[in-house]
C-alpha cells in the first residue's frame, strides 16, 4: 500500500512583487519598461510524496506557501524550477461554486459547473440525484441561484466538487461550510473517501480537525518544508516553535 | 489517451460554457433570443435611410442574380462584419470577465475564447438564415445553391476572428488599455472596410490619384485589409450568386490559416501564466 499519488520533486514557486507594475500602455512607453520587480520564492525546493490512499495535511503560518503548493498541485500554478507528478484523476476544492452563472437555475449550474470540474454530461446525470440530495437544496433547484441564501449556494457548489469522484481530492479550507448537518455530512463523505482508498490534501489551520483526520502533515515555514511525518508529533514540533 | 480524454473534457466543456453564454445572455427578457436580431436590423435601416436616401450611394447589381436593394447588399457585408467584431471584443475580454474560474480551476483556457466565439456564431447563423430568406423572396433563388460555399466562408471568418481573439485576449490581460484601444481600431475599421458603399467609389477615387510612388494605387492599399476579401466573399456568394474571385479566396484561406496558427501559439505560450498575471 505504499503506492506514490503525488511526486513532489524539488519544487520552487517564484512570484514578481512588484513595486511598479504598468498595466497601461502608456505607463509602460513612457517608463520603457513594464515593471519593476523582486523576486519572491513563495516555495524553495520542496520534495516529499504522498501515498495513495493517505489523507494528507499541509499545516503553517499565513504565507508559508502551502496554498501555493496546493495550487501548483492542480495545475493552476506551474512550479519555476521541479516537477509535481499526480497519478489519477485530481479536483480541487479551492473555491466553491466557481462558474456559476446566477440567471441559470441550480439544475443548469450543476451541469455548468459540473463539466468545469471535468465531470461528463453521462456521469452528471448520473450523479444528479445525489448531488441535489447532498446538497439539500432539492426544492429550489429550478430557481435562479442567484435567489439562493449563500449557504445554499457553498451547499450546491460544494456538492458538485465533491461528487467528481477524483483519485486525488485537493481541498482549501473549505470545511468549514454550511450548517452543522451539512458539515457532518462532508465530514461522513471524507470518510468515505478514505475508505475507497482516495488520496485527501488537505490545507487548514485548523490543527485539532487536522491532527484527527490526517495520515499524515507536511509543515511548511516561508516556502520552506519543515517536517513531514505523523500528525502529532509535525503539530508538536509546529506548536513548539509558534510558542 | 490522455490526449484524447482531454479533447473530450474540453468538448463538453466548450458545450457547456456556449449554453451558458446562450441562455444567460437573454434571460428574463420577453423577446429573448429576438433580441439578436435587433440589433442588425436597427442598423440597417439607419444606414439604409443615411447612406441610400440621403447620400445616394448606389450599390451595384448583383449579376447573374440581378438584385438592386440597398438594405439587402448591405447586409450581406454588415453582418460578418458585426460578428467579426463581437468575436474580437468579446473574446478580448473574456479571461478577464472568468478571472475567478482561471485562479480556482484548472481547465483547458482557450475553451473560454472558443465557446464566447462559438455563442456568437450561433446569433449569427440566426441572422444569416434570416437574411437568405429575404434575398430568396427578392428573387434571388440562386443563393441556395452557394449554401455549401457561404457555410464554408463563414466558418474560414470564424477562424479568422478567434485567432485574432486570442491573441488580443492574451494582449488584454497584460495591457487594459488594449480592449478600449482595439474598440477604437474596429470602428474605423468598419469604415475603411467596403461595409456601407462599394469598394467601386474608392475605385473612383484611386484611379484620379494614379499609382502612388509609382508602385501601387490607393485602392491596392484599401485591398490589404482581410475584411475586405471576406465582404467580397460574402457578396458575390450572397448578393451576386457567384463564384467569389479566386484571389480573395486564396487571400481569405490563407489569411485565416496564419491568423489562427500565430493565435494558438500565442495562447498556448501564455496560458499556463494566466493565473498568476490575473
Amino acid at each position: 500500500m505504499t503506492e506514490v499519488a503525488v511526486h513532489i520533486d524539488d519544487v520552487s514557486k517564484k512570484f514578481r512583487l512588484y513595486k511598479e507594475r504598468n498595466q497601461s500602455l502608456k505607463s509602460a512607453i513612457m517608463r520603457g519598461r513594464k515593471s519593476v520587480h523582486e523576486d519572491f520564492w513563495a516555495l524553495n525546493d520542496i520534495s516529499f510524496d504522498i501515498n495513495t490512499g493517505e489523507t494528507f495535511g499541509l499545516v503553517g503560518d499565513n504565507g508559508s506557501g502551502k496554498s501555493t503548493l496546493l495550487k501548483c498541485m492542480a495545475q493552476i500554478l506551474y512550479p519555476d524550477k521541479g516537477s509535481i507528478a499526480m497519478k489519477g484523476r485530481v479536483a480541487a476544492l479551492l473555491e466553491v461554486g466557481s462558474g456559476f452563472h446566477p440567471e441559470l437555475s441550480g439544475r443548469e449550474n450543476i451541469f455548468l459547473n459540473g463539466s468545469i470540474l471535468g465531470m461528463s454530461k453521462q456521469e452528471i446525470v448520473k450523479k444528479f440525484d445525489s448531488i441535489v440530495d447532498f446538497s439539500g437544496v432539492s426544492e429550489f433547484i429550478d430557481q435562479p441561484v442567484k435567489n439562493y441564501s449563500s449557504g445554499m449556494y457553498v451547499r450546491l457548489g460544494f456538492s458538485v466538487a465533491i461528487h467528481v469522484d477524483p483519485d486525488i481530492l485537493l481541498v482549501d479550507e473549505v470545511l468549514a461550510v454550511g450548517d452543522e448537518t451539512f458539515q457532518q455530512k462532508c465530514a461522513d463523505k471524507f470518510v468515505e473517501f478514505r475508505r475507497d482508498g482516495k488520496t485527501v490534501i488537505i490545507v487548514s489551520h485548523a490543527l485539532g480537525t487536522m491532527m484527527t483526520m490526517c495520515d499524515r502533515l507536511a509543515w511548511l515555514s516561508h516556502g520552506e518544508l519543515q517536517a513531514v511525518g505523523n500528525p502529532e508529533s509535525v503539530v508538536a514540533e509546529y506548536r513548539g516553535v509558534a510558542q | 489517451m490522455a490526449v484524447s480524454s482531454e479533447f473530450k473534457r474540453s468538448r463538453e466543456l466548450f458545450i457547456n460554457l456556449t449554453q451558458r453564454e446562450l441562455k444567460g445572455k437573454y434571460k428574463r427578457t420577453v423577446l429573448g433570443q429576438l433580441w439578436s436580431l435587433a440589433n442588425p436590423l436597427a442598423l440597417m435601416l439607419v444606414y439604409t435611410f443615411v447612406f441610400a436616401f440621403i447620400f445616394r450611394i448606389a450599390p451595384p447589381v448583383g449579376s447573374p442574380s440581378g438584385l438592386d436593394a440597398f438594405p439587402l447588399w448591405l447586409l450581406c457585408g454588415l453582418l460578418p462584419w458585426i460578428f467579426f467584431s463581437n468575436v474580437v471584443q468579446q473574446g478580448m475580454g473574456v479571461l478577464l470577465a472568468n478571472e475567478g474560474l482561471i485562479k480556482k480551476v484548472y481547465f483547458p483556457r482557450n475553451v473560454l475564447i472558443f465557446s464566447s466565439a462559438a455563442s456568437l456564431a450561433v446569433n449569427w447563423g440566426i441572422e444569416m438564415m434570416v437574411l437568405i430568406v429575404a434575398l430568396v423572396i427578392a428573387g434571388a433563388y440562386g443563393v441556395i445553391v452557394w449554401l455549401p460555399v457561404v457555410i464554408f466562408f463563414m466558418f474560414l471568418l470564424a477562424v479568422f476572428a478567434v485567432g485574432i481573439a486570442l491573441m488580443l485576449s492574451i494582449a488584454n490581460v497584460h495591457f487594459r488599455d488594449t480592449q478600449y484601444f482595439v474598440g477604437i481600431i474596429l470602428q474605423l475599421g468598419m469604415y475603411l472596410t467596403p461595409v456601407i458603399y462599394p469598394i467601386s467609389l474608392v475605385q473612383v477615387q484611386s484611379d484620379r490619384f494614379g499609382s502612388l510612388f509609382g508602385v501601387f494605387s490607393l485602392v491596392d492599399l484599401y485591398r490589404l485589409n482581410p475584411m475586405e476579401r471576406f465582404l467580397s466573399a460574402f457578396r458575390s456568394l450572397l448578393y451576386d450568386n457567384t463564384w467569389p474571385a479566386l484571389g480573395d479566396t486564396v487571400a481569405c484561406v490563407l489569411i485565416s490559416a496564419v491568423v489562427f496558427a500565430l493565435g494558438w501559439v500565442v495562447f498556448r505560450r501564455n496560458e499556463r501564466k494566466l493565473a498568476e498575471i490575473l
